[in-house]
Order: C-alpha cells, then sequence, then structure tokens
C-alpha cells in the first residue's frame, strides 16, 4: 500500500463517521417497517457509493449506539434463517436528530461544493 | 493491511468463518466478541437464505468483499469499541473537584495517572491531591451506581436464587415423568435470558461492558445436539452459580449499605436533632448515656462525614469487585 493510499484510507474513514448515521437514520425514516441489519446493510448498499459502499459490518455496532443513544428503538423476533433478528424502528427523538442533521449536511454539502468548485 | 487479510485463506462454512472471527478478536473485551459474532452471524445466515442456489463457500466468498472478511470485522469492532468507550467514560471526578486551584488539579491529575500504575504516591503534593480523591468519590457517577446495586441486589438476589433452585428442583425431580424434559429445557433457556437481564442491570449501574446479544449456537447441529451442548456448555452451570451466590452476596450489600448508611447519616444529623428537635444528644449504653458531653457534637459530625465517603469508596469498590465477578460467571468464551 502506498503512502497515497494509506491517506485516501484515513480520509474515508473519518468521512464516513458521521455520514454512516445519518444514512442508517435515514433509511430508517423511509422503511414502512422496522428492518434488521441485514436489509439495512443491503438497502445502503444498494443506493450507496463512495463512503457508504464499506464494510458493512461496521453498519452494527453503530445501530446499537444509534440505539443507545435514544433514537432507535428494536425488538427481537425469531426466524428460520438463524438466529432471532433485531428489528429496528426510528422513534420521535430519532425523526428530530434527522431533521436537524440533514439541515447541517446541507449546509456543509453547500459549502464544500463552492470550496470545491473551480478544481480540476 | 489489506496483504495482512490475505493471509489465510477465506473460510467456507460459517461455522469456520464465526471461529477465525472469534479468533481475530482474540484478546478483546469477551461482551464485544459476543455481540460481534451475533452480528456476523445474523448477517452470514441472512445472506445464506437470500441466495439458495449458492453454496456456503460462495455466499462466504461475496460476503468478504460486503461484509468484509473476519480479520477486517476484528478490526472494525474494535475501533468502534475504542471510540464508544471514550464518548461512554465518565469525566475524573478528582479534576473537577479540585479545578478551582490549578497547582492541586495539577497533582490530582498527576496522582491518578500514578494510581493507574499502581505506584503509591509518597510526596507531599500527593498527599493533598489524596484528600481531594477520597472527596472527590462523591462526584463519580459509578459510586451512586453502584450503591443503588448493592440496595437492589437483595430483591434481584432472592429473585434469582428462588428462580434457579425452584426451577432446578421442580425440573430435576419431575425428570421421572416425561413431564420434567421440558420444563428443564424451559427453565435452562429462562437461565439465559436472566443472564442477559443481569448483564444490563451491571453495565447500567456498575459500568462493566457486558454482552447485549446472546451466545453464539452452531446451528449446522441438529436440535438434540444443541440441546446437549446446553448441559456441557460450563457457562450454564457457572450463571447458575452465580445466581445462587447472588442471595448471599446480596443480602451482605443491602446489609452493608443500609447500615453504613443510617450510621454515617445518624451520626451526621444527630447534633441537629438536638437543637431543632430538643431530642437528647447521646450515646446510651443500657439506658445510661455515656455520651452527652458538648465537644462530642463536632466529633460525631466529622466521624459521619467521614464514615459517609468511606461508605461511598466502599460501594464504590463493590460495585468494580462484582463487576468482575459477574465478568467471570456470566461472560465466558
Amino acid at each position: 500500500m502506498t503512502e497515497l493510499d494509506a491517506h485516501l484510507r484515513k480520509f474515508q474513514k473519518e468521512l464516513s463517521t458521521g455520514t454512516v448515521s445519518l444514512a442508517l437514520l435515514a433509511v430508517l425514516a423511509k422503511a414502512p417497517e422496522p428492518l434488521y441489519g441485514y436489509l439495512i446493510a443491503k438497502e445502503l448498499e444498494r443506493v450507496g457509493d463512495g463512503v457508504l459502499s464499506g464494510k458493512q459490518s461496521a453498519l452494527y455496532p453503530v445501530l446499537r449506539n444509534l440505539e443507545g443513544a435514544g433514537l432507535l428503538e428494536s425488538h427481537v423476533e425469531p426466524s428460520v434463517a438463524g438466529p432471532p433478528r433485531r428489528y429496528y424502528r426510528i422513534n420521535d427523538d430519532g425523526r428530530a436528530a434527522l431533521r436537524q442533521w440533514i439541515a447541517a449536511w446541507n449546509a456543509t454539502r453547500d459549502s464544500v461544493e463552492s470550496v470545491l468548485e473551480g478544481i480540476k | 493491511m489489506n496483504t495482512e487479510y490475505n493471509a489465510r485463506p477465506l473460510p467456507t462454512t460459517i461455522p469456520e468463518y464465526l471461529e477465525q472471527l472469534r479468533a481475530a478478536l482474540s484478546g478483546a473485551d469477551p461482551a464485544m466478541i459476543q455481540d460481534a459474532l451475533y452480528d456476523a452471524e445474523e448477517y452470514l445466515r441472512s445472506e445464506l437464505a437470500e441466495q439458495p442456489g449458492k453454496s456456503e463457500a460462495e455466499v462466504i466468498a461475496g460476503v468478504a468483499g460486503s461484509y468484509g472478511a473476519p480479520e477486517e470485522v476484528a478490526e472494525i469492532y474494535r475501533e468502534t469499541e475504542v471510540t464508544v468507550n471514550r464518548a461512554l467514560r465518565a469525566p475524573r471526578p478528582a479534576t473537577r473537584w479540585v479545578a478551582a486551584t490549578p497547582v492541586v488539579a495539577a497533582a490530582a491529575t498527576a496522582a491518578s495517572v500514578e494510581s493507574a500504575t499502581a505506584v503509591p504516591p509518597v510526596r507531599e503534593p500527593a498527599q493533598r491531591s489524596l484528600l481531594a480523591r477520597f472527596f472527590g468519590v462523591a462526584l463519580d457517577p459509578h459510586t451512586y451506581g453502584a450503591l443503588f446495586y448493592m440496595l437492589l441486589s437483595l430483591a434481584t438476589g432472592v429473585f434469582f436464587f428462588t428462580w434457579v433452585v425452584t426451577g432446578l428442583t421442580l425440573s430435576v425431580s419431575l425428570l421421572i415423568l416425561i413431564i420434567g424434559i421440558p420444563i428443564l429445557l424451559l427453565f435452562l433457556g429462562s437461565v439465559r435470558v436472566l443472564s442477559l437481564v443481569e448483564g444490563r442491570i451491571i453495565e447500567t449501574m456498575l459500568g462493566v461492558r457486558m454482552p447485549r446479544r446472546p451466545t453464539y449456537t452452531d446451528r449446522s447441529q441438529g436440535w438434540l445436539q444443541r440441546i446437549g451442548a446446553m448441559f456441557s456448555d460450563s457457562r450454564t452451570w457457572l450463571t447458575m452459580l452465580y445466581f445462587v451466590l447472588m442471595l448471599p452476596l446480596g443480602t451482605l450489600y443491602f446489609t452493608l449499605a443500609t447500615t453504613l448508611l443510617s450510621v454515617a447519616l445518624s451520626l451526621m444529623f444527630a447534633p441537629m436533632a438536638a437543637l431543632v428537635f430538643g431530642h437528647p444528644f447521646g450515646i446510651w449504653v443500657d439506658g445510661v448515656n455515656v455520651g452527652d458531653a458538648f465537644w462530642l457534637w463536632p466529633v460525631s459530625i466529622t466521624v459521619g462525614v467521614l464514615l459517609l465517603f468511606g461508605t461511598l469508596h466502599l460501594a464504590r469498590g463493590i460495585g468494580k469487585l462484582h463487576g468482575a465477578i459477574a465478568k467471570q460467571l456470566l461472560v465466558r468464551l
């Protein structure tokens, strides 16, 4: 691995730290019914590019943290395929947080884009 | 880093994958390993169910790209745990306690760093910070969590003890009849659930990381073998041992907490009661007041305050000790 690759990896990791939480909340806010880890991962994989296409194992700890922060709620259902699945659902606090995060994201994206404008 | 991941061949079955993940996580917090294995199994089994035509080896080869190879997953969990721990850690009480005087604050920080490496503080400034540390216990949230746990443990201890003793005797004695078998299995299942519940209580109150997901069971075996594994699993028996131990431990914790707190508080407030309510102040031995001297009032308050803070230290120590016991008996890999 060259040094340039290492820099890229570090940058991607730092970039993904916050955006993954935002994306997870958004996926759950749009979902009509509770989803379990695998479905959420697949949904992100379907639409995701850039840092969101990183390793999906990183999503599970983030889901647990969001639940611990009180933004998600969860329940367990048995499944035929394997161990009982934990289904996650966004709650009112989560939706309120998501609205604020979206505003913060839009502001950041706009200013970053205007800074980047004209760079070849 | 990538070359390191490719050092080992990819596993071809799900148990092999989980075994590699467990090996890659070895040395990490057992509670985190349990969670990581649970997450990985959910993902792998779901992926396998989604792609019915493919073999387990093919599915795992695909998963290594999306979910990650065992070594990559292990690294992700290790990193996340470090971040989470840093976020959850309570601010150091010593620095807040003496924040008004920077010199003492620096000494306190130095002393707590020293205590982390088990070097006893001997110099003069360290002695002042020792005082700060003694009273700083009141600002540590874990102290109150542990104190509350000590009071609660009588109730939970009685419940766990009753549950295990009743469940075990009932199912074993009914084994003569066929009905004892399902009751025994239900009972063993309930012990696992209770172990998770106790883990949640301990993590909330004592701040010791405990598993949030049940333990991994090998689903490739038949259900008869899995039932057999439940009996040969040392954790089943260690969990029951823990629940039985909770009765004496809970009684001890509760007694210590209530006795010490009430003695400390009554020593502190006895002079006030004498002033406000005219209640005679003193120490009675066989109905004779042997300690009604006025100079005993400040002594009583001082001893009460020292005893109160001593109790807080004891509570925090017991919290740490009990967390270690629970971790040994409830979480083992």
